[in-house]
């Protein structure tokens, strides 16, 4: 049962740390986060990249706890800390880019403004 | 391939773009069309040389090299291209022409500035000057619908209690069609609709007859 | 087995996984003594009383066929309306029945059955056992589908059926805008069909977990079973919140408590945000056991084994995880930022890399070996043309902009049609042909499937290549006729001729296998020289798959395996105890554990269905009062059903192999049953975690919130809820003191004080009901609560059933020694009330302080 715990601690990380920005964005959208400013960004984006590097961290970390070598014991975990690796970092990159609430009242800091 | 394209012209087609944001995304099509057709071939091309003596390749040379490397290159690059152009298209607090679009079974009522700047209000037809962004703000009296020209850009829904916003742009002065996109029951084959971009310096004389636009639903 | 034939073989130690072998017996006599307790009682009443998984397997993929064929007429009729623009064949009301019946029936009638069939079928087979872990539910699943199909079918015959799309979008199939049955028929009918989804689930997943054969390590199991247990798993978190969905809009048009309704704080987007959290692992629930199929099929089919093992596992997981984040793709247009729209764009597009590092290692299995074009290869070579297609035509809808342009239009239809015929029909196809021999004993008669496929292949591509084009062109789906654009009309004739074709090629297809069920000639036991141990056995196989079960040594010789174990010479030989016995091994270690009696065959699952269909029914009648008799039934019946699962005598141990003993599960607490609890409990928690979602989404997003002040008093209120959170909280003590006294058989004070602990929260909740909450219907705030005090209630109830069971069973001295009776379940059960309880709760006092 570990083993199978193990392989699907990585994807878990991933779930969990997509869902809490999922659900942070829709509800800094909902609070008015994207007026508030905190630092040079807006509390929403603060909040969203503050979350993601959270969830990359802790994928890191469970990467490097896992053995190296093993045959398919080891391997399977050690695939599954790195599908959530890459998942959190691919599916959650857009919180540095994008326009986080509606685009016609946020202000314009993401990387992509049309020229 | 003119004749090809021609065959994909059409007062509704996505592939005869009269805008910015449907010319994006024309481009995109045209694109993600030609890496598809190059995939599919080298799929192909994998799958007949199969059939030849077997060929031993390390295993990762399939799941890695193939699996993750070509498909997650591929995959980045699209991605990326999507996400910009979809940045692009975006509407934006840059002080666009405001108009409104409300669905209704089965339907369509519309609002919008006539030559004086007042807003007025017209049926089944969508008045936007050419040549300027418009943002449509879209409403739903009953169920969901969509609103969708084609020609001009993507489509988004009327949801009852939501206002959806969508920035549409003609290129130039003329006549296109839009319907609706979210199936809304019995009559939803026919809740078809008009938008004429007209000359920004000529206004039509239909917004001049049209009577001022009353509050909406939901204001 | 006699003891004499027992100490023959050679023991060794159990220490290296090394099992003896059992000495040699005849293999008729074997037979005959395991086909009287395995076989299905003869005639008519066999059909009625089955609960074997291959008469189960075999018949819910028929039935799927069948449905599949109904749904292929609605497909016919609906070409036959597109093909001229003003086409006066249908009018406007059935045209929306029948697309909406022809999506539904070949999701929920087709699709899933025929998966859930197909690993029915052939996982115990694969696995080297004799059955599934609970085949009563096997059956009970069948006869729900079945009466759930029915019902769907007769609403189509009598008009009425469901008209508002497949995926039922409220508003408009509330009550408002969807007056009369028809949603209800959807609502009611799939929900139906939905138990026989999750109990196949359950317990195809502790099948795989518990079931495999003595050696058979989880890193080492055929393909197929990763896959199913892949499937399993998503169907038991994918379809909770389908049914939560489904309940609620039922709940809203039966008694207008409001949670999709915008007037009233509820909010369309919330139905549509659990249909598709559903919706898209449903893709995946039915792609993966195709390529499970697939999978096996290959190598087979190459003379080869499988390339990249590990990375394929390693897919499928990651496969499971990210088909859940990929829901919002559905609802691009519906006006979400475009940040959140990016996520799900991501995640939509990443999903593609475990699908390409399958199809690589598929490719690469072919480069590796040397490919054998029999029939079952044309299916994959169709898999990998279409298929390829429509996962490449999926990243383009993955992409937002173009999605904004392409949705709901005939390009969406196009796709989806590439990946669910590309990624499911054509390997169904190729497993049919793989495994008929299999099935039926017969070998297939030239020609005929050649012909079918390539009849398929070029109607489908001629129905569907052009479809695209269609839909860029900007025709909307859902449209009955299109007679302002002449530009559409040579696509849609085309598609509508091509339908004509496709559907001949199904025909001929079905023709083939009836022909090679009736008049094939004899197959031989391993037509494709294939390693599984499902060609291990007679074909077609015997009631009970293995005479005597394969262990370490002897899992992939394929039909080579079949003379020892026929013989007895695997283990656990035999019925000498006229039983069904199965063993149970360990999750990781594969080591064999103990010994499960499984029930024989009984009518109490069609009782159980009917009870069920009878409750359906009434509430499609709008008789309300009239589904509480129903429910009363159900809940004997259920109670019936566990009794049959107790037993009163002491069962000795069983020597399964010379020097290996192995306790009856009886005297066991890791039960299969209890296995097959913890999957119900996660979907159970899955179910309740979307109603969270519910609540959280309702209360920041909605608009028309903040609701009217509460009226209740706060005071009493929080008294109650701290009563009846308390009243669960001893149940959990009780039941853990009953476990302590079980040793020396004192569980009845125990169970006596749970019982009484539950019901006085059940008095608590009752009175919150009646005396604190609003009126439920008068906004969505309200009737949320009203949906968690329900929730909450059953649950109590059903632990007050469990605690009453318990204590039938410590009085009747059921409870005693080593055996724990139903404790172990109730704890569970028992625990989980308590914790969803207080998290209910918890969420009932803040929105009273806010309030």
């Amino acid at each position: 049962m570990s083993f199978l715990a193990r392989s699907i601690a990585g994807p878990m990380i991933w779930a969990v740390t997509f869902s809490v920005v999922y659900a942070l964005h829709g509800a800094g959208c909902a609070l008015g986060w994207d007026g508030v400013v905190a630092g040079p960004v807006s509390l929403q984006r603060a909040a969203l990249v503050g979350s993601w590097a959270l969830g990359l961290i802790a994928g890191a970390a469970l990467l490097q706890r896992l053995p190296a070598s093993g045959g398919m014991r080891a391997g399977l975990p050690r695939a599954g800390a790195w599908t959530g690796l890459v998942a959190t970092l691919f599916t959650l990159f857009p919180v540095l880019v994008t326009s986080s609430c509606d685009a016609a009242r946020a202000p314009a800091i993401h990387l992509f403004t049309p020229a | 391939m003119v004749l090809l394209l021609a065959g994909c012209d059409g007062p509704l087609s996505t592939l005869a773009p009269a805008g910015p944001a449907a010319g994006d995304i024309a481009l995109l099509w045209w694109g993600m069309l030609i890496g598809s057709a190059a995939i599919t071939l080298l799929v192909g091309v994998l799958l007949a040389l199969s059939f030849g003596p077997p060929r031993v390749r390390p295993a990762r040379y399939w799941t890695h090299g193939w699996g993750l490397g070509f498909s997650l290159v591929v995959l980045t690059t699209v991605l990326v291209a999507g996400l910009w152009v979809g940045e692009r298209i975006l509407p934006r607090d840059d002080g666009a022409v405001e108009v409104r679009a409300h669905a209704y079974q089965w339907g369509w009522r519309f609002a919008q500035p006539d030559a004086e700047g007042g807003m007025v209000e017209t049926d089944d037809t969508l008045y936007i000057p050419a040549g300027r962004p418009v943002d449509v703000i879209v409403t739903a009296e009953d169920v969901i619908h969509a609103f969708w020209v084609p020609q001009l850009a993507g489509k988004v829904d009327a949801i009852p209690g939501r206002r959806n916003l969508l920035r549409i742009e003609a290129d130039r002065p003329g006549t296109h069609e839009g319907l609706c996109a979210e199936f809304c029951g019995l009559g939803h084959a026919a809740m078809r609709f008009e938008l004429v971009a007209y000359d920004a310096d000529a206004p039509p004389d239909a917004l001049a007859d049209a009577p001022p636009a009353e509050e909406f639903a939901d204001d | 087995m006699t003891d004499a034939t027992i100490g023959a073989a050679a023991g060794t130690g159990a220490a290296a996984g090394e099992i003896a072998a059992n000495a040699p017996q005849r293999a008729l006599g074997l037979h005959r003594e395991l086909d009287r307790a395995w076989a299905n009682a003869p005639g008519w009443r066999g059909q009625i009383t089955a609960v074997s998984h291959t008469t189960l397997g075999l018949r819910f993929m028929a039935t799927a066929l069948v449905f599949f064929a109904i749904g292929g007429i609605l497909a016919m009729l609906i070409r036959a309306q597109l093909a001229t623009p003003e086409g006066a064949f249908l009018d406007t009301e059935i045209y929306n029945q029948i697309f909406t019946m022809h999506g539904s029936i070949m999701m929920f009638l087709f699709a899933i059955p025929m998966l859930e069939g197909l690993a029915i079928y052939m996982l115990p087979k694969i696995l080297g056992t004799r059955d599934l872990a609970f085949p009563r539910l096997t059956a009970l699943g069948y006869w729900c589908y079945l009466f759930g199909g029915l019902i769907l079918i007769f609403a189509l015959l009598g008009g009425v059926a469901p008209h508002d799309g497949w995926f039922m979008y409220t508003p408009l199939s509330g009550a408002n805008y969807s007056p009369g049955v028809n949603a209800d028929v959807w609502l009611l009918g799939v929900t139906f069909v939905e138990i026989s989804a999750l109990a196949a689930a359950v317990e195809i997943t502790v099948t795989i977990l518990r079931q495999r054969a003595p050696g058979m390590k989880l890193t080492e199991m055929p393909l197929f079973a990763w896959y199913m247990l892949g499937t399993s798993v998503m169907m038991l978190v994918g379809f909770p919140p389908l049914i939560l969905a489904s309940v609620l809009l039922e709940i809203e048009r039966a008694f207008g408590w409001p949670f999709f309704e915008v007037a009233r704080g509820g909010d369309p987007l919330l139905w549509q945000h659990l249909f598709w959290l559903f919706g898209h692992p449903e893709v995946y629930i039915i792609f993966l056991p195709a390529a499970g199929a697939l999978s096996t099929i290959i190598p087979v089919m190459c003379r080869t084994t499988i390339l990249g093992y590990g990375a394929i596992v390693a897919a499928i997981v990651a496969l499971v995880f990210l088909s859940f984040g990929l829901w919002v793709h559905h609802m691009f247009t519906v006006g979400i930022p475009h940040m959140a729209l990016a996520f799900f764009s991501a995640a939509s597009v990443l999903v593609a890399v475990p699908t390409a590092v399958q199809v690589f290692a598929w490719i690469g299995t072919m480069w590796k070996g040397r490919p054998e074009m029999h029939l079952p290869m044309y299916h994959v070579m169709g898999f990998f043309l279409t298929f390829v297609m429509g996962g490449l035509t999926g990243v383009m809808l993955a992409i937002v902009p173009f999605n904004w342009q392409a949705h709901d239009t005939h390009f969406v239809v196009a796709h989806l049609h590439y990946v669910l015929i590309g990624g499911f029909v054509f390997p169904m196809m190729a497993a049919a042909a793989y495994w008929m021999p299999q099935i039926t004993g017969r070998a297939r008669i030239k020609g005929l499937g050649e012909t079918a496929f390539w009849t398929i292949l070029i109607g489908f591509h001629g129905t569907f290549f052009l479809m695209h084009l269609t839909g860029l062109m900007g025709m909307p789906r859902r449209i009955d006729v299109y007679p302002d654009n002449p530009e559409w009309i040579w696509l849609n004739l085309t598609s509508s001729l091509f339908g004509f074709v496709m559907t001949i090629g199904f025909a001929l297809f079905a023709l083939d296998l009836v022909l090679q069920a009736w008049l094939g000639p004899r197959s031989p036991r391993d037509p494709w020289r294939a390693p599984g141990l499902d060609w291990a056995m007679r074909l077609p196989p015997p009631s009970y798959n293995f005479a005597s079960l394969p262990g370490p040594g002897r899992l992939d010789g394929g039909a080579q395996a079949a003379q020892g174990l026929a013989r007895g010479e695997g283990l656990l030989p035999g019925a000498p105890r006229g039983r069904r016995e199965v063993l149970v091994t360990g999750v990781g270690s594969a080591r064999p554990e103990f010994v499960a009696i499984l029930p024989g065959n009984t009518a109490l699952p069609l009782g159980l269905a009917g009870a069920i269909g009878v409750f359906v029914l009434m509430m499609l009648s709008g008789l309300y009062w009239l589904t509480l008799p129903a429910l009363a039934l159900v809940a004997a019946l259920i109670w019936v059903w566990a009794r049959g699962m107790a037993r009163g005598r002491d069962a000795a141990p069983v020597e399964v192999a010379p020097g290996l003993t192995l306790p009856v599960h009886t005297h066991r607490q890791d039960t299969l049953g209890r296995t097959g609890a913890v999957c119900l409990l996660l979907a159970d928690g899955t179910l309740f975690a979307a109603l969270l979602f519910g609540v959280g989404f309702l209360s920041v997003v909605a608009l028309g919130w903040p609701p009217p002040e509460l009226t209740g008093d706060p005071e009493l209120g929080a008294g109650l809820i701290a009563g009846l959170v308390a009243g669960l909280g001893l149940g959990v003590v009780a039941v853990r003191l009953g476990l302590r006294a079980q040793g020396r058989g004192g569980a009845v004070l125990p169970a006596a004080a749970g019982l009484l602990a539950n019901l006085v929260a059940l008095a608590c909740l009752g009175w919150l009901a009646a005396a604190v909450l609003d009126d439920p219907t008068r906004h969505a705030r309200d009737a949320l609560r009203g949906v968690l005090t329900g929730y909450v209630g059953l649950h109590a109830l059903i632990a007050a059933g469990m605690a009453a069971f318990a204590l039938d069973q410590a009085r009747r001295g059921e409870i005693v020694g080593a055996r724990a009776g139903c404790l172990p379940a109730w704890r569970l059960w028992q625990d989980f009330a308590a914790v969803t309880a207080l998290i209910a709760g918890a969420i009932l006092l803040a929105q009273g302080a806010g309030g």
